[in-house]
């Protein structure tokens, strides 16, 4: 591993703990997509809703799971009620729903002996459990919505992922069971734009999936990672209005032309894997038929080339993790990446143009073969946190809208880290560096 | 429960062969060469008659010298998990081995957190329950070390004819933690431990 | 109304009077009033009648009426009427029990004759056949006694039928076919058991082993209430005695149990194996030697494979069983048996070691401890394949596997033939010994193995060691010499080796030695004694203490008691001449301790030796003058505390057992200690702070305590006493000068001042001029003494201390001097090694109870009202009582002390009242879990802050009471309710995570242990 020569040039200030944290690990937060809530899986087999304005906790989703709950998903584009999913150890997923009409001000409502015990009283402001969707054979490690709201796509250690269609209310139908894996699916993304599925796994490879004829079928497949591959994210939406692409002023004519590829391409794909690596995959661009996919390593005799699609690693992030990285996440505003893992460590990377002087990380010396020239851009870590969760490993990072009162415009951002040690923690990411303290 | 077993009849090491840190007499060996045989003959509470004298206990004294983990304690909080299909311990069976147990201090000074490597020996090649043992160390380990450390247990190379595969699970957190949940797994490891003391 | 009516209204309504009716009609015939014919006549329209319960309630009343007739009043023409009436009924389906009932009245009234008795048996056998018809328990008991009783008195009878009769045995056993009722079949087996142990039953044998086989393996549950107490076990006993019964059955039986032996039920295997073991027995060389190696063959696998130790054990019973019952055979078939075992064994030893090769070793020690035959044939077997394969062997683990056999058979030699002092189970004149002619190479492998095998080979040379101590015991193996070899051997380890590890070898060797010093004593002094003594040195100018090992090893020798004197001669002459050499005080004191050692351990031989005098006279009285001697000649290392301590102890135990008369001599130099001058010259009264002979305060302590009762003390007890509180009050006396002139008060108070006394003695301590329990002249020294006098007090539980102990209490609330006081109760009831019975003291029993009542009450009343300042006071001598108060003791008052040991806990710098208060909350854990529940919170909570290292800045608890918080956290889980503890256990097992990082090793391996106890709390039942 290599640290830049350069000191970092921003700090991760610990904004809150939610509190009271769990007695036992948390595997992973998921904030609500309109709403300052975020909801965290924990092993004690609830799900734990805490304010993103007052950090304390709401809700705790209790009754559901019989073993640890893993996975936690909310649905995008429901209106006046909020609608979770939960994956859990037991093989099944839960739909969980709470109306959401004019209890907004009741965020900050402090809630007491939320603390990991069934709270009796089933009053209707809980979270109503709705229906349970069985068909795995083992442990459920991840599921997602699509962005329509209209899938949700689960994995399990049973090697597939699922695909499920909600017709109506509380009927889901199963779509598609995709068994493309030779080892458990650990984690499952949608693209932002497309109904395009990816997976990554305990087989060491990503793979996505998209709708060819009314069948779910494989169209890519990723090998560069040497071990598991714990998680799997899209990037946000036209980020090259948001990213460090945004000023166009005094680009170099090699640099619009990347910018336009990058339009082209759509939202690139980050993962990161226990061989302490962080990857970032494009996808190229079509130019007509004449381009095959060479690596999506599947016999497609039965179908259509059309479908099958060329995804290229376009970098590897600086390799400052010693253990396994668990998760990954873009930043929607600032196209910024956190990464987690076993080390305890929060790492924040920036893409920017390659300067001549700079000797930061760049794809050039990974191990990716590289058909087209030198990239015109590199990732460098900006900000380096050790032991954000004492000696703790970090199960999963993830950026949210700021929503507490230190909040100044729609854009702040915060940074959710999830650990073993039960707690999370709410971070902000500053200008300025620090020597990190010992 | 009723395994069929791999290896009915495994090498016995003798317990006075298998390195240990004496734990009864937290005293340190006496430097004169003997037991220790008249230590009482004057006893040693006297002092407490007089309500004068508040004793110095003498394990109090260098309470401050620090006692570091070190392989000898890692080993024998493993070396006494009891093999599943035999009434014997993996130190007997040489299934854990002190030259095979490794303490990695922390790799930056701004990180506390050390690496505790253990390979373990499988009694033969193809033992169909290299993967519990392996998961009885990492448990036995993840409940009486400190979390600052890191534990990876794997199969000692070449002496496991699936040691990659069995190493990929015991590696795989997710997995160890879903095992755990598992109650008939549970249960056979509860077994395992219940011979450490 | 004739009497059989009355009987019938009364039978539901009344039991009691219904018998009473019948018992009247049996009055009535004895004395004529009423005769036998009319009886039979009015029961006949009863028995006619169309309700079955009214035919078998009328035979009811006749039994019961035959039942209450004493004998002789029915004539034998009467009674055989009777009995054939009676049979005629048998064929009535109701009331069969009563028939029974009334035959076994009649047949107590007069003996049957053969005939009756077959005939009797016939009905049986042709009209109820099979009994299970009868459905009721009740009806098919007495029929079953019946039959019992017949087969008791009547066995001739049954048996010509069987001779005679051939399809009679086949029916009575289907008679007995599908009884179910426990207390029937206990019958049943009995009645079969004859048969089978009497007659001639070759061609049933078959027949009638399943006919109680079909039991096998036999349980059942007996019901809460069960009447008849009858147990699975008396059940499992009977059928055990049935399969055991007779060789015929053996070639059903073995092949049967064999089968059931490969059950998965351990009960099963475990009654096959002992009914096996039974069988064996019973049935004799002949029979078993057709199964002897069928049964190796199965039973071997209970043993090379165990899956529960106690089946391994039964299995080897067994085997030894057909081993023992063979050796009564011939020898063929004793051979043909062993032959198998020995070549699978000699095989099994080709891996050693290995489970199994260990599994033979158990196998041929069990099996050669049988008897010298079979010993003998075993150890011709297997011997010399050890040795082949021992020369063979490429490991060091092989071999000690190998010898590891080895020393086992050696142990059956001893087992059969015995050791030098006792004779083997053998006896006297058992037949020559094979192992004789293996003893030297065995003997010459081991002393090698040990002798030359590398020191880190640990196992290997403790096997060697363990076999030679075999070998050196085993009856006239070894001659002297090499017995001798063996010491020469142990001894020099003992003398030369650098510990390895724990140190185990040495250990062993030492040991080993004091074992062969029971067997061979001579031998031991003549070899071991000169090589240790040449290794202590006159003086130990070079300061090394290579001289310690052997003077342990040398001081355990003297337990042995033959050679006790010796022990004792040499380390004395060693003594004085190397106090003649000046040696340094450490040597000397290690001298000392060692004699000290010795005589503790041949204490019993002091008392008994007639001439106890002779102790005295060689070793205290020279010691004691050297002690005291002030001329130039005085050795300096009697100016040492530590060895005038030790001196004073050594005469303490020759002292003490000595007789008053003796004892007066040395009491009169209770202080001048043989210095030729007036005692008022000495210490305590003369005052002298400087002079040396201050130290000799601690001899004469130890002499003190020596004394009995009735001994005369130089001077009168007041005075003496006076005189100690005096001397006592010197602020320059070394902390051990004062101990030991503070005891003197305690022992003078306690064994010289008889109860009529006692006021009179304390009154000038109390009152002025010393006037003791003052609070304005309260200070350390007077504390120190008021102490020394209740010790003394409390163990002879005087009255006084009534009135003593609440003033004592009253000083704890004192500003200055509250919490030393407090921290004085610590010694009250502390153990104290010269207060001893040994020593002569008035101990009461009671007296710690006393102490109890008078105090601790008190102290839990005075914490309420005292003020926060003085509060940790009463808390520091409440533990300080407790910690040597006996559970049951305290236990009276436990519900309300336990608040108050919680607060303990938090007192900072009170080490050691926090450690007390935490043993005495694992005592109530244990104990009396019920009345620390509603405080288990608190603790909890408590014991993890006691568990917790602390940082620098603010250190938490020491080590040892680190530990001993977790011991009794550990103790939580185990004692309290589940759904007490359960809501504590995920913040217990986080906050213990902090202790697993402790500094101290002990400390973390606490933790750990109690860590795993708080993890496994809400295991049980968590998965679904």
């Amino acid at each position: 591993m290599s640290h830049p020569q350069e000191p970092l040039s921003s700090i991760l200030r610990p904004l809150s703990t939610l509190s009271p944290p769990s007695n036992s690990r948390t595997w992973q937060s998921a904030p609500h997509p309109n709403l300052p809530l975020v909801a965290t899986a924990c092993s004690d087999r609830t799900v734990r809703v805490y304010s993103l304005t007052s950090f304390t906790l709401l809700h705790t989703i209790t009754g559901g799971h019989k073993r640890s709950v893993r996975s936690v998903s909310w649905k995008p584009g429901v209106k006046g009620q909020s609608v979770l999913a939960t994956g859990s150890f037991d093989a099944s997923a839960g739909i969980w729903r709470r109306d959401e009409r004019g209890v907004e001000e009741d965020f900050t409502r402090r809630r007491a002996g939320g603390d990991g015990y069934e709270d009796e009283e089933e009053d209707d402001d809980d979270y109503q459990f709705s229906c349970i969707l069985d068909g795995h054979e083992s442990e459920i490690k991840s599921l997602s919505w699509s962005p329509s709201g209209q899938f949700l796509a689960t994995c399990s250690r049973d090697k597939s992922v699922w695909i499920w269609e909600e017709l109506e209310d509380d009927n889901f139908e199963t779509i598609a069971v995709l068994q493309e894996h030779d080892g458990d699916v650990k984690c499952v993304a949608w693209h932002p734009e497309e109904d395009l599925l990816a997976s990554a796994s305990y087989d060491d490879t990503v793979r996505l999936y998209k709708e060819d004829a009314d069948d779910w079928v494989q169209v890519a497949q990723l090998n560069n990672h040497g071990m598991t591959v714990w998680w799997v994210e899209f990037e946000g939406s036209g980020m090259t209005k948001k990213n460090f692409c945004a000023q166009r002023d005094g680009l170099t004519d090699e640099q619009a032309r990347h910018i336009e590829l990058l339009e082209r391409s759509g939202p690139r794909l980050a993962t990161c894997s226990d061989d302490c690596t962080v990857r970032i995959w494009r996808r190229e661009p079509r130019e007509g038929a004449e381009k095959t996919s060479a690596n999506t390593g599947i016999p497609s005799i039965i179908r259509s080339m059309a479908i099958d699609e060329d995804w290229i690693q376009e970098a590897v992030l600086p390799q400052q993790h010693e253990r396994a990285i668990y998760s990954v996440s873009w930043s929607q505003k600032t196209g910024l990446i956190a990464s987690a893992g076993s080390d305890g460590k929060i790492l924040i990377y920036k893409e920017r143009w390659k300067v001549q002087a700079s000797n930061g990380v760049t794809a050039e010396d990974q191990d990716t073969p590289m058909t087209e020239k030198s990239p015109l851009t590199e990732w460098v870590v900006i900000a380096e946190l050790f032991s954000a969760h004492d000696v703790f490993e970090i199960n999963h990072v993830c950026w949210a809208a700021r929503s507490d009162k230190g909040r100044r415009n729609d854009d702040d951002e915060v940074i959710l880290s999830t650990g073993d040690d039960g707690e999370v923690k709410v971070w902000v990411l500053e200008e300025g560096s620090v020597i990190p303290e010992t | 429960m009723d395994l069929d077993k791999d290896n009915a009849n495994p090498t016995i090491l003798n317990p006075s062969d298998l390195p240990s840190r004496h734990r009864e007499s937290a005293v340190k060996k006496r430097e004169d060469g003997g037991t220790g045989l008249f230590h009482d003959l004057i006893p040693q509470y006297t002092y407490l008659s007089d309500p004068f004298e508040q004793p110095v206990s003498e394990s109090d004294s260098d309470d401050d010298s620090v006692e570091d983990i070190d392989e000898q304690e890692i080993y024998d909080l493993i070396s006494s998990i009891s093999d599943p299909e035999h009434p014997l311990s993996l130190g007997s069976l040489a299934v854990v081995n002190l030259p095979d147990i490794h303490i990695l201090p922390p790799t930056s000074p701004y990180s506390s957190i050390s690496t505790v490597l253990v390979e373990v020996t499988p009694t033969i090649t193809h033992c169909s329950l290299a993967t519990v043992i392996g998961l009885g160390v990492r448990v036995r380990l993840e409940q009486a070390l400190p979390p600052r450390f890191r534990i990876d247990v794997r199969i000692k190379k070449g002496t496991h004819s699936t040691d990659e595969a069995v190493n990929k699970q015991l590696g795989d957190k997710e997995r160890v933690a879903a095992a755990l949940e598992n109650g008939t797994l549970m249960g056979v490891l509860r077994k395992m431990l219940s011979t450490c003391e | 109304m004739s009497d059989i009516r009355q009987y019938l209204l009364d039978y539901d309504k009344n039991k009691k009077e219904a018998s009473a009716v019948a018992q009247q009609s049996a009055t009535r015939l004895q004395n004529h009033d009423l005769k036998l014919l009319t009886v039979i006549e009015e029961l006949g329209e009863y028995f006619n009648s169309e309700d079955g319960s009214i035919r078998s309630k009328t035979m009811s009343y006749l039994a019961e009426v035959l039942a209450f007739v004493p004998p002789k009043v029915l004539s034998l023409q009467q009674r055989n009427l009777l009995c054939d009436f009676i049979l005629s009924r048998i064929e009535d389906s109701e009331g069969l029990g009563n028939c029974a009932k009334a035959l076994i009245a009649l047949e107590e009234r007069g003996k049957w004759d053969d005939e009756r008795v077959t005939k009797v048996m016939d009905t049986f056998l042709t009209h109820t056949h099979p009994l299970r018809q009868y459905k009721q328990q009740s009806e098919r008991y007495p029929v079953l006694q019946l039959i019992d009783t017949i087969m008791a008195k009547y066995r001739d009878a049954l048996r010509t039928s069987h001779d005679s009769v051939p399809d009679f045995m086949t029916r009575f056993i289907s008679y007995f076919d599908g009884e179910k009722d426990p207390r029937n079949l206990m019958v049943v087996f009995s009645i079969l058991r004859v048969p089978m142990t009497e007659w001639n039953i070759v061609t049933d044998a078959q027949e009638l082993f399943d006919a109680v086989f079909n039991y096998f393996p036999i349980t059942f549950r007996p019901p809460p209430d069960d009447p008849y107490g009858i147990t699975a076990q008396d059940l499992k006993d009977r059928l055990r005695d049935c399969i055991a019964s007779t060789a015929d059955f053996a070639p059903y039986a073995f092949p049967a149990l064999l089968d059931k032996l490969d059950s998965t039920s351990m009960n099963t295997k475990r009654d096959v194996l002992q009914t096996i073991s039974t069988a064996v027995v019973e049935y004799g060389p002949r029979t078993i030697s057709l199964y002897s190696i069928t049964l190796w063959d199965s039973l071997k696998f209970e043993i090379l494979n165990v899956q529960e130790e106690d089946l391994a054990q039964e299995a080897l019973n067994a085997l030894a069983a057909v081993a023992k019952t063979l050796s009564t055979g011939t020898s063929g078939t004793l051979n043909a048996y062993l032959r198998p075992i020995i070549k699978e064994c000699n095989e099994h030893l080709e891996d050693a070691p290995t489970k199994q090769s260990q599994a033979a070793a158990r196998i041929l020690h069990k099996i050669a401890d049988v008897s010298p035959d079979v010993f003998n044939i075993i150890v011709s077997g297997v011997l010399p394949n050890i040795f082949l394969l021992f020369q063979t062997a490429d490991t060091m683990a092989k071999r000690r596997g190998l010898l590891e056999v080895l020393v086992q058979l050696i142990q059956a030699n001893v087992d059969v033939y015995g050791d030098w002092r006792t004779i083997g189970s053998a006896g006297e004149q058992a037949p020559g010994n094979a192992f004789t002619q293996f003893q030297g190479e065995t003997l010459e492998i081991m002393l090698n193995g040990l002798e030359n095998a590398p020191a880190k080979e640990v196992s290997f040379r403790l096997v060697c060691l363990d076999g030679l101590l075999q070998l050196s015991k085993a009856r006239q193996i070894l001659s002297d010499e090499d017995v001798g070899k063996i010491i020469q051997i142990f001894h020099a380890i003992i003398i030369h080796e650098d510990p390895v590890g724990k140190d185990e070898v040495k250990e062993a060797a030492i040991n080993g030695l004091v074992e062969i010093a029971h067997q061979k004593p001579q031998v031991v002094v003549d070899k071991a004694f000169p090589a240790f003594m040449a290794q202590l040195p006159d003086v130990d100018a070079d300061g090394s203490k290579g001289y310690v090992p052997v003077l342990e090893a040398f001081a355990k020798l003297g337990s042995e008691e033959d050679i006790f004197d010796t022990v004792i001669l040499r380390l004395k002459n060693k003594f004085s001449s190397v106090v003649k050499q000046n040696a340094s005080s450490t040597y000397t004191v290690a001298l000392l301790s060692a004699l000290l050692y010795a005589l503790k351990k041949g204490a019993s031989k002091l008392q008994q030796s007639p001439d106890a005098s002779r102790y005295y006279q060689d070793i205290a009285l020279p010691l004691l003058q050297q002690a005291s001697s002030s001329d130039e000649s005085h050795p300096k290392v009697f100016d040492d505390e530590t060895t005038l301590d030790l001196v004073g102890r050594i005469c303490n135990i020759v002292v003490r057992s000595q007789s008053t008369k003796e004892q007066n001599k040395v009491s009169a130099e209770l202080y001048t200690l043989f210095r030729h001058a007036p005692y008022t010259e000495f210490p305590p009264f003369s005052v002298e702070p400087s002079s040396e002979q201050n130290k000799l305060m601690i001899v004469s302590t130890h002499l003190l305590s020596s004394l009995r009762r009735d001994t005369t003390l130089p001077c009168d007890v007041p005075g003496l006493i006076s005189a100690l509180v005096e001397y006592n009050q010197q602020p320059e006396l070394s902390s051990a000068i004062r101990a030991a002139s503070l005891r003197q008060i305690s022992l003078l108070i306690n064994k010289f001042i008889t109860t009529p006394a006692l006021k009179t003695c304390m009154d000038p301590l109390l009152a002025s001029p010393v006037d003791l329990f003052n609070v304005e002249r309260l200070n350390p020294s007077r504390i120190r003494i008021i102490f020394a006098c209740l010790k003394g007090l409390l163990l002879r539980n005087s009255t006084s201390l009534n009135t003593l102990y609440p003033q004592l209490l009253s000083f704890l609330s004192h500003k200055n001097y509250g919490i030393t006081v407090a921290h004085g109760f610590a010694g009250l009831l502390q153990p104290d090694d010269l207060l001893t019975k040994e020593n002569h003291c008035q101990i009461s029993g009671l007296h710690k109870q006393k102490t109890f009542t008078l105090i601790v009450p008190n102290i839990v009343q005075a914490f309420r009202n005292a003020s926060p300042g003085t509060k940790p006071n009463y808390l520091i001598a409440l533990s300080g009582v407790l910690k040597w108060m006996p559970f049951e003791i305290v236990v009276e008052e436990v519900g309300q002390l336990v608040p108050l040991l919680l607060q303990s806990l938090d007192l900072k710098g009170e080490e050691l009242v926090t450690e007390a208060a935490i043993g005495t909350l694992t005592y109530v854990l244990q104990q009396r879990p019920k009345t620390i529940e509603e405080h288990a919170g608190s603790l909890i909570s408590r014991l993890l802050n006691s568990s917790a290292s602390g940082t620098k800045e603010l250190p938490g608890a020491p080590p040892r009471v680190r530990v001993e918080a977790l011991k009794c956290l550990m103790q939580v889980p185990e004692k309290l309710k589940q759904e007490v503890v359960l809501p504590y256990r995920r913040q217990v097992c986080k906050r213990l995570t902090k202790a697993l990082d402790d500094r101290k090793r002990e400390v973390r391996w606490q933790a750990v242990r109690c860590r795993a106890k708080w993890l496994d709390v809400d295991e049980v039942g968590e998965d679904d």
